[in-house]
């Protein structure tokens, strides 16, 4: 019995150690961008590009965070000269997102109560070749296009995990409801 | 031999008449609604409104018509000074359609270079099926719907796809004798 004890005993630390590290979650915010939302690990902001054949060519201001294999990435750009378009430049950002892939979920995306209410939609699809599965989400308001999208990497392998959905989910549009402490989010230099 | 081609001859007479008569597909088209579509039976028009808690009160136009105790509508509703926000419109006009009935199907639709949903949902108290597309084009919300009745049962019926399937928003694309819809008075 003391052996199945001590045995035990020695046994817990290692369990503890074989649990990968997982970062805190913290507010970011861009009060230039108009959105807040929540992230694990140190996010990094970078240029980006995006073209489609309704938007056409495009910048993109990317934030980015890894952490214990899941790839948290933010991407946003602005249409300001083509607000009106708005539906049609979000419906071929959801089009192209799962196109050759295979979708898992696709439903209605809903951030804010009310008449203050910013439709777009939640996406997941399995990546091809086994490269991991993505949940994303979609909204243009203001005549910027944001894309939240959590990446399972097949290193991690819990496609289940509920951090991806808490990801897409902590979004918001209306800043006085982000975190007070939320940290600044850095825009990239072009 | 003879009888039973008589026979065949009779009851296919019979299946004929049991048959519901159902009115020929016409082309319409709205050169300042910018959009064309498909339709059985007698097309009217009337006024509607459309409401949203985003969208709030807005003015709309329905086509409908019916036949074979399908109903075939076009909506078109005039977002005015909110077109700016038309990923949320669009949104929210698909989702209140949706809210509260059974969801049996919703796709992507592309048409023209306009990227939409289609819906189809089953309504409430067995009312029937219907099937749906939204687009946002030019300041408005266009949405066809066809509706399956219970008195028609047959809710599988391919008029209801041919129907959301036959919008362009090409008015070149039209067909070459369709009617132009008249605005309502």
């Amino acid at each position: 019995m003391r052996r199945f004890a001590i045995a035990a005993l020695l046994s817990a630390p290692l369990a503890v150690i074989a649990v990968p590290a997982q970062a805190a979650w913290h507010s970011y915010i861009s009060h230039q961008l108009g959105f807040s939302f929540e992230a694990p690990g140190e996010v990094k902001s970078q240029p980006g590009t995006y073209r489609g054949s309704i938007a056409g060519p495009r910048q993109t201001m990317v934030f980015r965070s890894v952490d214990d294999n899941i790839e948290y990435k933010v991407t946003v750009m602005s249409f300001l000269q083509a607000q009106a378009e708005g539906a049609n430049i979000l419906g071929e950002r959801e089009y192209m997102f799962q196109d050759g892939k295979k979708v898992l979920m696709d439903t209605f995306g809903r951030v804010e109560p009310g008449k203050e209410a910013i439709y777009g939609r939640k996406i997941t699809v399995d990546l091809p070749k086994n490269g991991g599965r993505t949940t994303a989400a979609f909204y243009f308001t203001k005549g910027k296009l944001y894309i939240l999208e959590a990446t399972v990497l097949p290193a991690n392998g819990d496609y289940a995990t509920p951090d991806a959905g808490r990801f897409i989910d902590s979004v918001t549009f209306n800043l006085a409801r982000a975190e007070k402490n939320a940290t600044e989010l850095k825009i990239p230099e072009e | 031999m003879r009888i039973t081609v008589l026979a065949f001859s009779a009851g296919f007479g019979l299946v004929l008449a049991a048959a519901p008569a159902e009115a020929a597909w016409r082309g319409y088209i709205s050169h300042p609604l910018g959009f064309g579509f498909a339709a059985p039976g007698d097309l009217k028009v009337e006024k509607g409104t459309y409401k949203g808690a985003v969208a709030g009160s807005l003015d709309a136009i329905v086509y409908r018509s019916v036949d074979d105790n399908i109903e075939y509508k076009a909506i078109v509703i005039d977002t005015g000074a909110e077109a700016n926000q038309s990923a949320t419109l669009l949104g929210e006009a698909e989702y209140i359609f949706q809210d509260g009935k059974k969801l049996l199907m919703d796709s992507f639709g592309r048409v023209d270079g306009h990227y939409g949903r289609k819906l189809t949902v089953d309504l409430p108290n067995k009312g029937g099926r219907t099937t749906a597309a939204f687009y946002f084009v030019d300041g408005r919300i266009v949405s066809l719907q066809a509706t399956v009745l219970p008195a028609n049962g047959d809710y599988d019926n391919p008029e209801m796809a041919r129907f959301v399937d036959s919008i362009s928003f090409y008015t070149v694309r039209a067909a070459d004798d369709a009617i132009e819809l008249p605005m309502p008075k």
